[in-house]
This record gives structure tokens, sequence and C-alpha cells, in this order.
């Protein structure tokens, strides 16, 4: 099997937060929350760079190794889901997530702030695959069908690439080779805890 | 024996106190991550509803598209 | 003179064009800036950014400042505290505690009332209902918060395989509401106590003595003390201070993000959780030397009223305290009744 992951080259990200869009439009992904987002670093200065950035699905994932309920697990692809149903939304997967992935409905006190939601690498969630139920609680499962995530096919300029690792890891290398330039592979020294020699 | 009774009833009653207090200053997300930008539906309406449960009829009643 | 200044731009220009095209050549080839600059050099990198800052983070179009954080490394540092270290230190704390107040017991048993005077029969009143209330309050909602705080870091190890997962989520999500909406009146207990017993719990000299003579349970004779020896007056100020820095603590965790940010709010857990062990294992010694530990001791706060003897023997200076007091008072006529 593959392990998927994802690459976001911010040498070619414009921020034009297609990924964005196509994400919260393909899950119906309510107000408020955002499984991607897209960060600017460097807003406005000499060598601006935004990132798109979303649930990495680690290696050794963070999130899953903290939470005291057990609700995380990881499929054959390596993509990190949850379990709305067992999840207690204590927010201690967004204390040890490195990417701020996790989301809650509720933002107030820990008490009650709903079930955590987070990308599912377009891949559902732990019920049957496209049932009405895994659409409203985790969103589409186009992995289920053989296609990968929206975010990344939707990418205008090709920057944010999905699918398995080292496959992306292949494309990057070539355009980094070709074009001469290129600022790494962001966040994967944190999340698979390898990087792209370049 | 009756004072205890009656500390735990005081915990347990302070307890749901507290529970309504918090909940009063509980925020959804679509409130609290809102600006006054432009809109195309109400925040918090959509397919999956504010709750994640498929109930969409909250915060206004408006349906999505309607 | 001014055709001479436009000769001298155009050989500006001219000579400008020419050194810029053997660059212009460049751009065809690969892996090369028209300008001659390597792009890379310029942009921001990963490794450059953690060079300056211990999280990367930057501006979003999304309302949620939070969401500007890119990367934070420290998660993993969390999850390696979380994960690697909590389990442990609870466990041993939890345990250790356990197995030293066992071992206790086995070596000097039940701290029994050992010189049965004249007065044993007696009861003198110890703690008011007040007290008892404050205490029972405090207590009840201490041992749901610490079940459902351990429950955070073993119930996944222990509960989780015998009950399932499902019957355990809800559990804990229960367990979390109790955890959430029991702090407040556990703080409104430790407050109360804090203001009752405050005076009775100032250190002194006495204290000192007390613990230089084993305080009675190592020796088998009995100090002096007043209202409180030292060990209860560390029991004190143990459940003050570490009641008020798990409150602390814990009204921090409870609105999420409002006073600090996401190292703010691990840190916060780190405190939280540790301070919460130890204050189990200390609430557990104090739990096993007011029932089982000493006999004569339950009934303070049982009923909260002591056997004489036990009184005189443990706290001679608090019971001659109190017999002048009640006989002042009862010199007024108004014998003071206890409170139940």
């Amino acid at each position: 099997m593959a392990r998927m992951k994802f690459l976001c080259d911010a040498d070619r990200c414009i921020e034009c937060n297609a990924c964005v869009t196509a994400c919260k439009n393909e899950h119906e992904v309510p107000w408020g929350i955002n499984r991607r987002r897209v960060v600017t670093l460097n807003d406005g200065k000499p060598g601006e760079r935004s990132v798109s950035m979303a649930c990495m699905h680690c290696t050794d994932a963070p999130c899953a190794a903290v939470c005291p309920v057990n609700c995380f697990y990881t499929t054959a692809d390596a993509v990190v889901l949850h379990s709305k149903d067992i999840c207690i939304g204590c927010g201690y997967c967004f204390y040890a997530c490195p990417f701020g992935a996790p989301q809650y409905p509720k933002v107030g006190n820990f008490g009650s702030r709903g079930k955590m939601d987070k990308c599912t690498y377009c891949a559902g969630g732990p019920e049957a695959d496209f049932s009405t139920i895994e659409y409203e609680k985790y969103g589409s499962n186009r992995l289920a069908e053989g296609k990968l995530p929206l975010c990344a096919e939707m990418c205008s300029t090709k920057a944010l690439l999905a699918g398995d690792g080292e496959m992306i890891a292949q494309i990057y290398k070539e355009r980094v080779v070709k074009r001469g330039y290129g600022s790494g592979a962001w966040g994967w020294k944190t999340a698979y805890r390898e990087t792209i020699a370049i | 024996m009756k004072v205890f009774v009656m500390s735990v009833a005081a915990a347990v009653a302070l307890a749901v106190a507290a529970s309504f207090l918090l909940n009063e200053n509980q925020k959804f997300a679509y409130e609290a991550f809102a600006t006054s930008g432009a809109r195309v539906s109400e925040p918090g309406t959509n397919l999956v509803g504010p709750k994640w449960n498929g109930e969409t009829t909250e915060p206004s009643g408006k349906k999505h598209g309607a | 003179m001014r055709r001479g200044m436009t000769l001298f731009r155009t050989i500006v220009v001219a000579t400008a064009l020419a050194a810029a095209v053997p660059a212009m050549a460049q751009q065809t080839r690969d892996g090369l800036n028209p300008t001659g600059q390597n792009p890379t050099a310029d942009s921001v990198t990963e490794e450059f950014l953690f060079k300056q800052e211990p999280k990367i983070g930057g501006r979003v179009s999304i309302p949620d400042g939070k969401s500007a954080n890119l990367i934070q490394p420290q998660g993993r540092e969390y999850q390696a505290f979380r994960e690697g270290w909590l389990p442990w230190i609870g466990g041993i704390a939890v345990l250790g505690i356990l197995g030293l107040l066992t071992a206790f017991f086995l070596l000097r048993g039940r701290i029994a009332l050992d010189d049965p005077g004249p007065d044993t029969g007696k009861k003198i009143l110890r703690f008011n209902s007040f007290e008892r209330f404050a205490h029972w309050m405090t207590a009840t909602c201490f041992i749901i918060l610490s079940l459902s705080g351990l429950n955070y870091i073993f119930g996944k190890r222990l509960l989780m395989p015998l009950i399932g997962p499902e019957a355990f989520g809800t559990l804990s999500q229960w367990a979390k509401y109790s955890h959430l909406y029991l702090a407040w009146p556990f703080m409104l207990g430790i407050a109360i106590m804090l203001i009752v017993w405050l005076k009775d719990n100032i250190p002194e000299k006495l204290d000192w003595e007390w613990i230089k003579a084993g305080g009675g349970l190592i020796g088998r004779g009995h100090p002096h003390a007043k209202r409180f020896n030292a060990g209860q007056k560390v029991v004190f100020w143990m459940v003050v201070g570490f009641g008020a820095a798990m409150s602390v603590t814990g009204v921090v965790m409870m609105f999420p993000f409002a006073v600090t940010d996401i190292n703010g709010m691990q840190v916060t857990q780190v405190i939280h959780s540790l301070i919460g062990v130890v204050f189990i294992a200390g609430i557990l010694a104090h739990i096993y030397i007011g029932s089982i530990g000493m006999e004569g001791a339950y009934d303070a706060m049982g009923s909260g009223k002591v056997d004489l003897g036990w009184a005189k023997s443990h706290h001679d200076l608090w019971v001659e305290e109190q017999q002048a007091k009640n006989a002042s008072v009862a010199q007024l006529g108004t014998r003071q009744v206890p409170a139940e």
C-alpha cells in the first residue's frame, strides 16, 4: 500500500486558497472550521512564501498518541483518521498537533466543544464507505473512489501535491532540479521525521 | 451522614449551575471566527449543520440555498 | 550640452544592455535565474525559520489566530511527555504511595487509642457541621475529579480494553463533564476550607517539636499539639497550595487559548497533570491516616465529635483551650451546644 502524504511546494503556492475552498465545498465543512488553510510567511516582505497546511497524516501521529480515548486509527494508506463517536472533544490532539489541524465546532469551554474535526485526506471515517452518515460526519470519501484529495487536485499551480510519499517526493525533486531551487518540504521533518534532500 | 449527603447535594447543585453558566458562554466556531465580510449563506447552515449531526435548522432556521 | 547629455544616456543604456545580454542568454539554461541570482538563497526555509523562532507562524485570512501557526514541533515534545513520561510518573506516584501506606500499615499497624484514660467515652466537638460540609463537598469532588483525571492518562490503557471503545468513549465523555463541572464546587470548597481553618494552620515552633518527636506516627508518645498538628498543617497547606495551582491551571485549560497560546496550553496541561498525580498521592495518605490508619480519627469528620481521651492525647493543647472556652461560656449561662 501507498504511504499517503501531502507536500506543499511553497515556491509555487500563490495563496489563491483554492485548496481551502475545494475542501470546504467537498466536505460541507461548516463556517469557522478549516480543515485546510494557507499560511503566508513574511507577508509583504521579500522572501514571502505561502504554505497550504492541513493534517499531515504524521508518522507516529502525536494526536493519536495523546488521545485519552484512542479515537484515532491509521489506515493501510497511512492516513490518520478518527472516530467522532468515541471522541470526547478534550482538545489534547490540538495541543499535540504540530500543524494545528484539529478543529472543534465550539470554541468556548473545554467541557462541551463537540466532536473534533480534521482533514481526512478525503478518506471519510470509520463508517461504511459512501454512506450518508459517513458524509455527514467526515465528508466525502474520494480515496475509496480511487481519487486523491480534492485540495491537491484543485491546486491551480500544482503546488500542493498529494499521493504516495515517494512519488510526490520524486516529483518535487525533479522540479527542484529543473528550476534550480526549492524551499523544501514544509513540515515533513516534524510529520514524517524525514525530509527531501534537495 | 446528614452533612455528607448535604455536601454531595451541594456539589451536584453547584456543578449543574456551573454547567449552565459555562454553556451559556459557549460559542460556536462560526460565531467566534466570523468577520463582517460578505456572506452567501447563514453561517452554521450547511449539509451537516453546526452540531455536525445533519440538523441544519439551527441557528436561523434558514435552509441552505433557500 | 543637451545633445551631449543624450549621448551620455545612450552610452549608459547601451552598456547596461550589453552587460545584460549574457544574463539573458542564460535564461534558456535550466536551473538558473535570469538575474543570475539563486532564489533559494532569498526564500525562507523551514530550517532558517526554526533557527529564529521555535515555531513557524505567518498570516492567514481566517479570523482564528491559532490557525496562523504553521508548524509547532513542540507538539512532539508534548506527545513525548504525555505518552512517555506521564503514565510512568502517575503510575509510580499512585502505586508508590499505596505501596508505602501498605508497608506502613503492616509495620506500624493501626494507631490505637493506647491510653484509655478516665475521659474515654466522653465526646468533644472537633468539627462543626459547616466545617464537615466544606470538607466533604471538597472530598467528594476530589474523588470524582481524581478518577476522571486519571482516566485521561490511564483510561485507555486499563479501562478501554475491558469495556470496549464505544462504552469507554461515552464514559469518558461523562467523566469529562464531571471533571469540568465538579471543579467549581471543588474550588469553592478549597476557598471555604482556607478561610475556616487558616487561623489554626499557621506554622509555629510547636510544629517543629511535633516533627522532632515523630508526631506519634513513628514513636509511641503523643507530642503536644493544638487544633492541628504539623502533619495536618502539611495536609492543609498541600490542599490549599495544590488546590490553588490546580484551579488556576484548570481554569486556564477550561477556556482554551483565552489567556495563552498553544505552547502555554501545553505547559499548563503538563503542570496540571503533574501536580494532579502528586495531589492524588498526598490525599491517599490523608485518607489512610484519617480512616484505617488511626483509631478514633475518622469520627472527627464523620460525626464531628471525637473521643475526649483521643483528643487529649492527640490535641492536648486544643482540648485545654476548648474546655477553658466552654467553662467561660458556661459561666455566662449559655453552654455551647454542638451544632448537631
